[in-house]
């Protein structure tokens, strides 16, 4: 039973009649007020329509337009009667004195209306929309030549025989890698009679990892993938290549298609154990992104942005334009303006960014251990800190730190300043004294040589003294002080630059609760190192650097004090020296932990034993985690990224509301995360539990589209796959299955190919590939036209033959070049020299680009796509602008294409490499000229071609013929 | 492939007469000689030079004449909070520090910013009540030449190459000549042909480099290539090309790529001499300021543009300014100090080109258009720049089928937000398809569901401004 949608249309039925309003009301509004303000006129001004009772009680942009019984409130009312300049209706002419009271009684006596809206269906009787039902095979042999051969019958036509073995070897490397094979590569295969030979070599192209390569071009397109934001601030995404790259192997692992979606839409929640599979999550990212209203429009920015994502999510996957349901419902299809914005709901709770990741499962668990375990030992959990596993670590660590003898050699002040005022004094064994003028702020600087060898850290002594208030060791009225943030450099003997040295630990041995010894390197001017109230007693922090420095050759160290907040709280005394000990070595244990080192093993309390297993854990976890392989970035969504900017925590999802006419001026209801209400094989509202994560909303999306019973998204996908092996869709459109795309041509064998697909083949690309591939119908011949009213061979008479892409022009230039990188994966090439721009996107320069260079010579699939600024030479070939998605390339000819391929460097190089290569092998021209053929059109020459080539490779060179016949349709055209 | 569809996808490509040939039997879109080259209605323009200002030009400092700024200057009578799409919480109202003027037979009022194009006022018709929907530059500039605030879309020149095709086969259909400083906002983006086919896009210049059309030649350092080898190549490409068609008869694609190269071979000898601004005389470069440091590099551009018509390139967009918040018309930090310099880099050369295209007699049958993204707030922003303002803005349109001296449409008192006579992009883009003889709702491209349009689904063709 097929179901049908009612969507409610506002046109004037009348149901019962009313006097009053029949006669004196309704023909005044239709006089006056329906040009602008009804359906029938197809205005709606202001949003008001003015030809229903929900019409005016719904209102417009103002608000509704009638309040029934109170006419001075009525907006209407005060239109006609020209009370706010702002709001005259009718605006040319002013009603008639009698037309307004007749309008003003009808409000003031509770406004009867008896035009209720009519409601008219959609209709949900649709070929797409049809439940798949498995069609009866019109006959037997392969299926597809079934269904083929049956309608060409009817039309009174033949099929083609089958192309030559080098036409058809040729058509299968482009369509299978996206390049042209070498003369050996199809050699094995010209040669080979036995009649499984063909299925052979599809099998051996699908192994190829180039197969991957060159489909995931295809999905990249389809979803306006680029390596760059595009828009105003075009900037690049340098983790977007991750998802690339996740493509680029799930097509190779053929992965099946159902799976393939939940991936992509919602990774996280269906597959929390492949952590690795958070890159599929790039598609959600894929399109465009708008800093610049990111930042100044964010609402707008919210809802634009969930556009882009509702429209390449809907149109990828099932082939639906639902996003033309964004200012009112779809006037085609049944797909209402609440079904939109259901589908936006789905991802309010995600933004752009770049998204961390484990590698694998493995590592993930490891890192979570760790991470707990230093949680455990912060809060001093005995139960985990104490178990046996842990142990032997314990004790190692315990046995190390009463082994430990750390010397220190006092760094000598050469240089001591103060920034704020207060007086320095040197005093012996480099001990300084600060008195004087007490500033708010202060800034100490210390340099002085330091001993050969190395430096591993540095202490600073922070020491009592009498003359301080309260014995110090500060200058506060309390003897306090705050160390707001600590900065080393390191000058080397005869070196004009300093070396800033980072610091990796800060530890002393006390710190005041809130004011740690971490507080002094973390950056933060507000925040910093105390000590109270362990005033008037010396304390010491050190700081352990990151990489110990060689200090060999002599140098001078600068240790920098800043002391900013609060006020007053400076060190009052202090002596600064260095030690080339194991850092880990030299770090302070707060002298409770001390206390417990004394201690006899046997005689520490299970605190003290607790306190000492957390130091030891917590250190071995800090040095185990910096051992673990470091998380993934991939440009993706999350719930901790909004508006292009990383959150603290992670958000809940926004309330997307009902827009009236698309406008964030007219916000209605919030709506719920939901699908298309024409479908019935999963509910249209997901009802999901307030209390589910934001990836339930995303799950349930992704579990609505790959059903089995979603008739849409198989027939989509395997349309999709049939374009690119025929040029041509069964259906033309693949974006859109709706009624303004086009109908299918053979629409028994597009459902059979979606069954099989979904049923048979359990959702494998592969599976499919071999299918086509292997009929009649893909192997035939592109003979030219018999006598016949289908020229277009929309019934596959023939096979169409097919200009190279972009990336198959290209890549087949490199690889009959012989210098094909096979190299996969990694962060992209950028093939343009790049420049500082005015703003934040840079200016590329792609004509200055080095084709000689090592990354030259890499697969198309892996340049850096700028989505805003694209590669001209590419785009003379159609490669698409990705600001829209591309689900099929154009064709396009003019003389700038040509001038292009005739004269772009790019080709020129191209030329000269294959020349080169040829002329390496024979120094004949003759033979040169041959082999040139065969690589270029996989063919010997014939005399008279022989003849005039040679004559004009003798008078130009070989490259200079290379490049013409680089530029011949022969070469350019799959037959 | 069928014929229709491909000879859709590639027809713009071969110039109009070409075109025109290959389609007569298809009926689509195609230049009618009774028409004068309209589609649908007889055209007044055949071809447009866009003047487009980066950066969003301030009206109320320039064309619109706002005394109320004056007597309110410095109170705070704005919003109190930051609008969406602005950069900062308004400020107190701010006069412009500039003295205007009323000029011309019609009276219209310019500001000391544009002393040479106030003598042309009486050529002129102003709309002076222009809105955006966005307050945001990247999609503001879209806006402005696509028509939607997204990525993707054809741009106006675009539509015009896809529906006109060329005047000329020696010269490209659509060329842009961005400022030497750089792109505008959105990079290549406002010259996108979108979901067209890649042949409508503009091809972009760059003044200055030394080849005038992209790839134009072979470059230097390539021993195998010279006059005599590339030209005997096309040659002998053709005879291959040829020979490999009669094996495939029905395949017109074959036949128009062997047409291409003819047409670059005509585009290598004449493109040169078109780029060429050497020849031209001593006067005229001194007349667009080529002479001044401050007006040379727009001044070389406009002359560009009107060599450019001469020869037959359909539509010229110039722009001033690139993307960014300097060297163009984003006058946020002062409108006294930002907006002189960059309005004297134009003035001259924009009076120049009217007073030549007129001369010529080419005003007769070219449009000319100077617009921008978006207006700016009559609020200050720090001491006395302006933010951005969606609300109203000023464009203005000459030449072929415009009302000489005219103005249209009104803003508030503040010039904040339009008054009378609104007029969206879509008006505008309505009323340029319009004077190229095309009924904008009828020129239409299905797109992924939608009959898609230039003017989306709006646009009234602006009859108060055409004479």
């Amino acid at each position: 039973m097929i179901s049908r949608l009612f969507v409610l249309v506002f046109l004037p039925l009348i149901v019962r009649a009313d006097e009053f309003f029949l006669t004196k009301v309704e023909p005044i509004l239709r006089e006056r007020c329906y040009q602008c303000h009804s359906h029938e006129f197809n205005k709606i001004k202001g949003g008001l329509s003015l030809d229903s009772r929900s019409g005016w009680s719904h209102g417009g942009d103002s608000g509704p337009a009638i309040v029934p019984n109170s006419p001075e409130e009525s907006l209407l009312i005060k239109a006609i009667n020209y009370q706010d300049p702002d709001y005259e209706m009718p605006p040319k002419e002013k009603l008639s004195g009698e037309e307004i009271l007749i309008l003003t009684e009808w409000v003031k006596k509770g406004a009867s209306d008896p035009r209720v809206s009519q409601i008219k269906t959609i209709d949900t009787d649709w070929w797409s929309l049809r439940p798949l039902k498995a069609p009866i095979v019109p006959r037997s042999g392969h299926p597809i030549d079934a269904f083929i051969e049956h309608s060409l019958e009817e039309a009174g036509l033949k099929p083609s025989p089958s192309a030559q073995s080098t036409t058809l070897v040729r058509r299968l490397f482009v369509t299978l890698h996206g390049y042209l094979p070498r003369p050996e590569e199809i050699h094995d295969f010209v040669n080979n009679t036995s009649p499984d030979a063909f299925k052979n070599l599809i099998d051996q192209l699908l192994k190829s990892p180039r197969y991957g390569e060159r489909w995931a071009r295809h999905w990249l397109d389809t979803i306006h993938f680029a390596d760059s934001h595009g828009c105003e601030h075009d900037v690049k995404r340098p983790h977007a290549w991750r998802f690339r790259d996740y493509v680029i192997d799930r097509l190779n692992a053929d992965v099946s298609w159902d799976r393939f979606i939940r991936e992509q839409i919602a990774a996280d929640y269906f597959y929390p154990s492949q952590p690795e599979l958070i890159a599929g999550l790039g598609y959600l990212a894929a399109g465009p992104l708008e800093l610049s209203r990111a930042g100044t429009a964010p609402l707008t920015f919210d809802y634009l942005d969930r556009d882009d994502m509702v429209t390449q999510t809907m149109a990828s996957f099932t082939s639906t334009t639902a996003n033309c349901a964004r200012c009112h419902s779809h006037k085609f299809d049944p797909i209402t303006q609440e079904d939109y914005y259901c589908l936006q709901a789905v991802f309010a709770g995600v933004g752009k960014g770049d998204i961390e990741f484990e590698r694998s499962n493995e590592v993930m668990t490891q890192r979570q251990e760790l991470e707990e375990l230093i949680d455990a030992a912060a809060r001093l959990d005995t139960k985990i800190l104490l178990q046996e596993k842990y142990r032997a670590t314990v004790d190692q660590w315990i046995e190390n730190q009463i082994q430990k003898e750390v010397t220190w050699q006092t760094l000598t002040p050469e240089i001591f300043l103060a920034s704020g005022g207060t007086n320095l004094t040197l005093e012996k064994d480099g001990v300084i004294f600060a008195g004087g003028h007490l500033a708010d702020q202060e800034t100490y600087t210390v340099s002085g040589q330091v001993p050969p060898k190395k430096i591993s850290a540095v202490r600073l002594e922070v020491l009592k003294d009498e003359r301080n208030p309260k014995g110090g060791p500060g200058r506060a009225g309390n003897g306090n002080l705050h160390l707001s943030e600590v900065e080393l450099q390191w000058f080397e003997h005869g070196s004009a630059t300093s070396l800033p040295l980072k610091i990796s630990q800060a530890s002393a041995d006390f710190d005041q609760e809130g004011w740690t010894s971490a507080q002094a390197i973390d950056g933060d001017l507000q925040s910093g190192w105390a000590i109270f109230p362990r005033i008037n007693e010396s304390h010491q922090i050190i700081f352990e650097l990151e990489t110990p420095i060689d200090t060999s050759k002599g140098g001078r160290l600068v240790v920098t004090l800043k002391q900013q907040h609060p006020p007053k709280h400076l060190i009052g005394r202090f002596r600064i020296s260095t030690t080339q000990a194991n850092a880990e070595a030299a770090r302070l244990l707060s002298s409770e932990a001390q206390q417990a080192l004394k201690e006899a093993p046997l005689k520490r309390s299970q605190h003290q034993n607790t306190l000492l297993a957390s130091l030891a854990l917590k250190q071995h976890a800090q040095k185990s985690l910096r051992l673990l392989p470091s998380k993934e970035v991939v440009y993706g969504v999350s719930s901790s990224w909004s508006h292009a900017k990383k959150l603290p925590t992670p958000q809940a999802p926004k309330t997307v509301h009902f827009l009236r006419r698309g406008s964030i001026d007219h916000p209605m209801h919030p709506v719920e995360p939901g699908a298309l209400s024409a479908l019935n094989h999963f509910p249209a509202r997901f009802a999901l539990d307030p209390q589910e994560s934001e990836a339930a909303r995303r799950a349930a999306l992704a579990n609505w589209i790959a059903h089995p019973q979603n008739p849409l998204t198989w027939r989509s996908i395997v349309n999709r796959v049939w374009q690119y092996h025929f040029g041509r869709g069964l259906c033309e459109t693949p974006n859109d299955f709706g009624r303004m795309g086009s109908l299918p041509s053979h629409p028994e064998l597009l459902d059979w190919l979606a069954i099989w697909f979904r049923d048979e083949a359990k959702g494998s690309l592969k599976d499919l590939h071999r299918l086509i591939l292997t009929s009649k119908t893909w192997q035939q011949a592109s003979v030219p036209t018999p006598n016949t009213n289908d020229t277009d061979n929309q019934l596959l008479w023939r096979m169409n033959s097919q200009r190279i892409d972009a990336e198959t022009l290209r890549d087949s230039v490199l690889h009959l070049a012989n210098r094909l990188d096979f190299t996969m994966g990694g962060p992209g090439i950028e093939q343009f020299q790049k420049s500082k721009g005015p703003q934040a996107t840079p200016v590329l320069d792609y004509r200055s680009f080095d084709w000689n260079s090592p990354e030259a010579a890499r697969r198309s699939i892996y340049r850096v796509v700028w989505r805003g600024i694209p590669d001209p030479f590419m785009e003379a070939f159609d490669f698409p602008d990705l600001g829209i998605l591309a689900p099929k390339r154009g064709f396009s000819v003019s003389a700038l294409q040509s001038l292009s391929l005739f004269n772009n460097e790019f080709i020129l190089h191209g030329s000269q490499w294959i020349a080169r290569e040829l002329q390496l092998k024979s120094s004949n021209l003759t033979t040169q000229v041959d082999q040139l053929v065969e690589l270029i059109w996989l063919r010997q020459a014939s005399t008279d071609e022989q003849r005039a080539l040679s004559k004009y490779a003798q008078e130009f060179g070989l490259a200079a013929l290379c490049r013409v016949l680089l530029n011949s349709n022969e070469f350019l055209f799959i037959q | 492939m069928n014929r229709r569809s491909f000879l859709w996808q590639s027809g713009g490509g071969f110039g109009g007469l070409a075109m025109s040939h290959l389609l007569a039997s298809d009926g689509l879109n195609q230049p009618q000689a009774h028409l004068n080259g309209g589609l649908h209605h007889p055209a007044k323009a055949k071809r447009i030079i866009q003047l487009f200002m980066t950066g969003g030009a301030s009206p109320m400092d320039t064309f619109d004449y706002k005394p109320e700024l004056a007597r309110l200057h410095g109170q705070n009578l704005g919003p109190s909070e930051k609008q969406e799409g602005f950069t900062a919480k308004p400020g107190a109202i701010l006069k412009s520090p500039f003295e205007f003027k009323q000029h011309g037979q019609c009276g219209q009022w310019v500001s000391s910013v544009f002393p040479h194009q106030a003598k042309y006022v009486d050529e002129l018709a102003f709309l002076m009540a222009m809105k955006s929907k966005t307050n945001v530059h990247g999609p503001g500039t879209y806006m402005m030449n696509s028509g939607f605030l997204l990525p993707g879309f054809p741009c106006l020149g675009s539509w015009a190459s896809y529906a006109l095709g060329n005047l000329s086969e020696n010269l490209p259909t659509f060329v842009v000549l961005p400022d030497s400083k750089g792109l505008p906002y959105n990079q290549r983006g406002p010259f996108s042909s979108g979901f067209l086919p890649a042949v409508h896009q503009g091809t972009v210049i760059k003044t200055g480099s030394h080849e005038a059309v992209p790839d134009l030649f072979a470059s230097k350092g390539f021993s195998f290539t010279n006059p005599q080898a590339d030209h005997a190549g096309m040659a002998l490409l053709n005879q291959i090309n040829q020979a490999h068609a009669t094996k495939h008869p029905d395949d017109s694609r074959l036949e128009s790529r062997i047409r291409s190269y003819e047409l670059a071979a005509k585009m290598q000898l004449s493109a040169p001499e078109a780029f060429d601004l050497s020849k031209e005389t001593q006067i005229t470069k001194k007349l667009y300021g080529l002479d001044q440091e401050i007006t040379r590099d727009f001044g070389q551009r406009c002359l560009l543009a009107r060599r450019l018509c001469e020869r037959g390139t359909r539509f010229v967009q110039v722009w001033s300014g690139p993307q960014g918040a300097t060297d163009n018309w984003d006058n946020h930090g002062s409108i006294s100090k930002e907006l002189p310099p960059i309005a004297a880099s134009v003035d001259q050369p924009i009076a120049a080109l009217i007073h030549d295209l007129k001369g010529r007699g080419l005003l007769d049958d070219t449009l000319l258009i100077w617009t921008t993204e978006f207006g700016r707030t009559p609020f200050a922003q720090g001491g006395d720049g302006r933010d951005h303002n969606g609300g109203s803005f000023v464009s203005w349109m000459a030449g072929a089928g415009v009302k000489a001296g005219t103005s249209y449409g009104k803003s508030d008192d503040w010039g904040y937000q339009t008054e009378e006579g609104t007029t969206y992009c879509y008006d505008l883009h309505a009323t340029i398809l319009h004077l190229l003889g095309i009924d904008h709702q009828k020129l239409t491209v299905r797109q992924n569901g939608i009959d898609r349009r230039l003017t989306d689904v709006h646009g009234h063709v602006i009859q108060e401004i055409l004479s």
